[in-house]
């Protein structure tokens, strides 16, 4: 009976074989006796040690690492980097509460600020403790609670791509090319804060006018200073005209992500405290009177004036 | 002629017989034995004839220096001129114008710069020569100069790292045993360091060393999730006492950036990640007298590290008083019944530090320590049974460091059944305890924070580990296996229960 035996048969092979896999699994697994003494170590266990005191406090809100001054980032108050105040007015606008940390990139997952990094809570995983980039920011803002607004269409993308090469590409002229506006401006913003060393901050000063550089000749092969301002100009112009005589852009009866990116630019432009020496591209924002009148109302509603 | 192939044969039989192995070795012994005898006779008659002309007055009237055409005359004549009769007030005796003369090439074997074989003769001058005087003698000394420059590539181990470098020297650049290092390495840890030294000795004195030095390097600190990348320069001056302890002042400074952080890094490295600037003086001392750099079976080690950082004039980025204490201690114990040594040992060691943060400059606000000034402890060169950095104060997944620390460790080192005493392995039982704390916060002053958070080392139980495993000396390092329980632990410290290998060059 052949086929009788057959079935017996296999079922010895595999036992058999099981047997084996099961050896080879107990050669690499503790053995018991020793997985018992591992069990009873340690024998006592204290609380944690204390943190250093250069540790940032535990808050029960999320933290967004920003370019600020330490003072200026405890008050709330609008960063001094136009990406940082975007997501900053963002994250105000879409009502994500969140606590503001002065920082520099060399902090950040991305190589850039800002990231905001989430909340420690008891429950939380561990996936969920890692920086959130400010791409996923609007998803995060939904996620949790936040008032989004964003629809997406072809004109918004294409205002948006006005703010995000011509005003950017002026206003990385102006801030770091301009020498006045360089030594006035820039210097202390971003290179004081690192080190007290002129060595250092000399090194520092010359590799973020070298980085403004070469992010200008990405697109051109000179940099022309009257055809970068003009192109600002004719951006301001235009978005002049998008906004007429409403409020927030688009028609919007609230304000959204396209009024924090506009923001972000002019209010910086506008700051009278930002100390402007050559003030080519804050004049041609100033003629446009409901642009002016834009970032004001975002100020006082925002950064309470 | 059948006869003389026959006795051709023989010869040959015969020659070829003498390659007996046992014939050959006794030949061989008993060469060596006549020749060992004969130089021991020679050695000993040379003895005696000092010996007995040992208080013949002599004059040294000249030193010639043969084979050194690099080294500079100036730089000669500070080793060579006080021992010069001209310029002694009393006259030598042979032995001790040998013994004067041994010392002095001593010296000039200890700059390195010539090959360890120097050979020293003494001659008569002329006796005809009218300059003569009836004792003088001459001396020569036979150097061969070592290459000037030389380029070598290898490996390394150091505590918990190994890595590949390359090497330049320039050697006795300008003739006064100078010399440039310039080395470029990579490894586990270590992504990339350049570095190049300049050293040279003050005043002809090999005791006495001034150095000057860059370096450039990018290290991963996977226990605290970054990457440290530094730039700096230094210059140092180092001495040794005449007891034969030795001491080091030298100021740094150096361009620090915490960068590269890992995705998960906690919000402590976070906001110490950018750039700082330490600038320093610092003084080490150290007395070693063991008798082994990494088995050692009697003598003792004791060594400090001063710093201070960023106070007054030095400005910078960081300011802070730095102490560190270092002791190990080796006793043989002896076995009843057991003639001589028993191979057996007991070392112990002892280590402290302690970080004292001040106002940078010339102000009066007292900044905390960053994480690239903080302590970190653990790992399997000093408290064994925890991980890499797993002692102290730990933000999510990264060990942070502390302020202050100390940690200790008792080790038995028997010798291994039927191996024997005298090979570099061992069998060790260990207990070693730590303590990691970062400065207590929200004290009224600096100091009373510092004196809390030492008498806080002293509250409940250390964290503690305890084990055993096998030691083998290396002449580069020193090798551990050990299998290891941790005790006791703050909660969030990361133990090693199991086995634990460790390389390094300075245990606990």
């Amino acid at each position: 009976m052949p086929p009788k035996v057959t079935p017996e048969k296999d079922e010895q092979e595999q036992s058999s074989f099981s047997r084996q896999t099961r050896k080879v699994a107990d050669l690499f697994s503790i053995p018991p006796p020793i997985k018992k003494l591992f069990d009873r170590v340690p024998v006592v266990v204290y609380p944690p040690n204390q943190l250093p005191q250069r540790a940032p406090k535990s808050a029960r809100i999320p933290s967004l690492y920003v370019f600020s001054t330490s003072h200026d980032a405890a008050a709330g108050k609008p960063s001094f980097n136009p990406s940082c105040l975007k997501w900053q007015t963002f994250l105000n606008i879409a009502g994500v509460d969140h606590r503001l940390i002065s920082s520099n990139n060399h902090a950040s997952p991305t190589g850039s600020l800002p990231f905001l990094l989430p909340a420690v809570h008891s429950s939380s995983s561990q996936e969920s403790l890692l920086p959130v980039t400010s791409n996923k920011f609007v998803k995060y803002a939904s996620d949790h609670g936040g008032r989004v607004d964003e629809s997406p269409s072809m004109r918004y993308e294409a205002y948006q791509s006005l703010l995000d090469h011509r005003i950017r590409n002026a206003w990385l002229y102006t801030l770091y090319l301009e020498p006045l506006n360089f030594s006035a401006v820039a210097y202390p913003l971003y290179v004081f804060p690192n080190s007290s060393n002129p060595l250092v901050r000399a090194s520092i000063a010359y590799q973020l006018r070298i980085a403004a550089e070469a992010e200008l000749l990405k697109h051109t092969s000179i940099i022309d200073t009257d055809d970068l301002y003009s192109e600002a100009d004719k951006a301001f112009e235009a978005l002049s005209i998008l906004l007429g005589d409403d409020s927030w852009f688009f028609g919007n009866d609230k304000p959204a992500l396209f009024d924090a990116s506009v923001f972000a630019y002019t209010q910086l432009l506008l700051d009278d405290s930002m100390g402007w020496k050559e003030k080519k591209l804050c004049r041609a924002l100033r003629t446009r009177d409901n642009l002016v009148q834009h970032r004001e109302r975002l100020l006082v509603r925002y950064y309470g004036g | 002629m059948a006869d003389g192939v026959d006795t051709g044969d023989e010869l040959f039989e015969s020659l070829r017989k003498q390659v007996d192995p046992k014939k050959l070795e006794e030949k061989v012994k008993a060469l060596a034995e006549r020749e060992a005898a004969q130089s021991a006779k020679a050695a000993q008659r040379l003895g005696e004839l000092i010996g007995s002309n040992s208080s013949l007055p002599v004059t040294i009237s000249s030193i010639r220096l043969i084979g050194a055409e690099h080294t500079r005359r100036s730089f000669l004549d500070r080793i060579f001129n006080p021992i010069l009769s001209a310029n002694k007030d009393k006259a030598y005796t042979l032995q001790e114008a040998l013994q004067e003369v041994g010392s002095a090439a001593d010296k000039l074997r200890r700059f390195e710069i010539y090959h360890p074989s120097l050979s020293t003769f003494i001659d008569r001058p002329d006796p005809t020569d009218p300059n003569s005087t009836p004792t003088d003698i001459n001396v020569y000394i036979q150097a061969k100069e070592r290459g000037r420059v030389s380029l070598k590539t290898g490996t390394d181990l150091g505590n918990v790292e190994g890595s590949a470098y390359g090497n330049l020297t320039w050697r006795n650049i300008f003739g006064g045993a100078e010399s440039l290092n310039l080395n470029a390495s990579a490894g586990t840890r270590t992504r990339s360091a350049y570095q190049a030294t300049f050293d040279t000795p003050i005043l002809s004195d090999p005791d006495k060393r001034a150095t000057v030095d860059v370096l450039a390097s990018s290290t991963l600190k996977p226990w605290s999730s970054h990457e440290e990348v530094l730039k700096g320069a230094g210059a140092k001056y180092s001495w040794a006492t005449k007891s034969g302890t030795k001491h080091q002042v030298g100021y740094t400074g150096v361009w620090r950036q915490v960068t590269g952080l890992a995705a998960n890094a906690s919000p402590t490295v976070r906001t110490d990640a950018g750039d700082s600037v330490k600038s320093s003086i610092s003084h080490t001392w150290f007395a070693d007298r063991r008798n082994h750099p990494f088995l050692p079976s009697r003598g003792y080690f004791v060594k400090t590290v001063s710093e201070i950082a960023g106070w007054g004039p030095l400005q910078g980025d960081a300011a802070f008083w730095k102490s560190e204490f270092e002791a190990s201690g080796a006793i043989p114990i002896p076995i009843p019944g057991k003639k001589g040594d028993s191979g057996v040992s007991l070392t112990g060691g002892l280590r402290g530090g302690m970080i004292y943060p001040l106002p940078i400059g010339f102000g009066s606000e007292v900044k905390p320590s960053r994480i690239n000034d903080r302590f970190t402890l653990g790992g399997p060169t000093d408290v064994r049974g925890f991980k890499m950095s797993g002692l102290g104060p730990r933000d999510g997944p990264d060990a942070v460091g502390g302020d202050v620390y100390a940690a200790a460790s008792a080790n038995l080192l028997m010798p291994f059944p039927r191996v024997g005493k005298d090979t570099p392995l061992r069998l060790q039982l260990f207990a070693n305890a730590g303590r990691l704390l970062a400065l207590q916060d929200g004290k009224k002053s600096t100091s009373r924070s510092v004196y809390g958070t030492v008498a806080q080392l002293g509250e409940g139980i250390p964290s503690l580990a305890a084990g055993f495993g096998v030691v083998y000396a290396h002449p580069v390092a020193r090798f551990e296996l050990n299998f290891s329980l941790p005790l006791v632990l703050r909660k969030g410290e990361e133990g090693r229960k199991g086995l634990q290998f460790g390389v390094g060059i300075n245990f606990l």
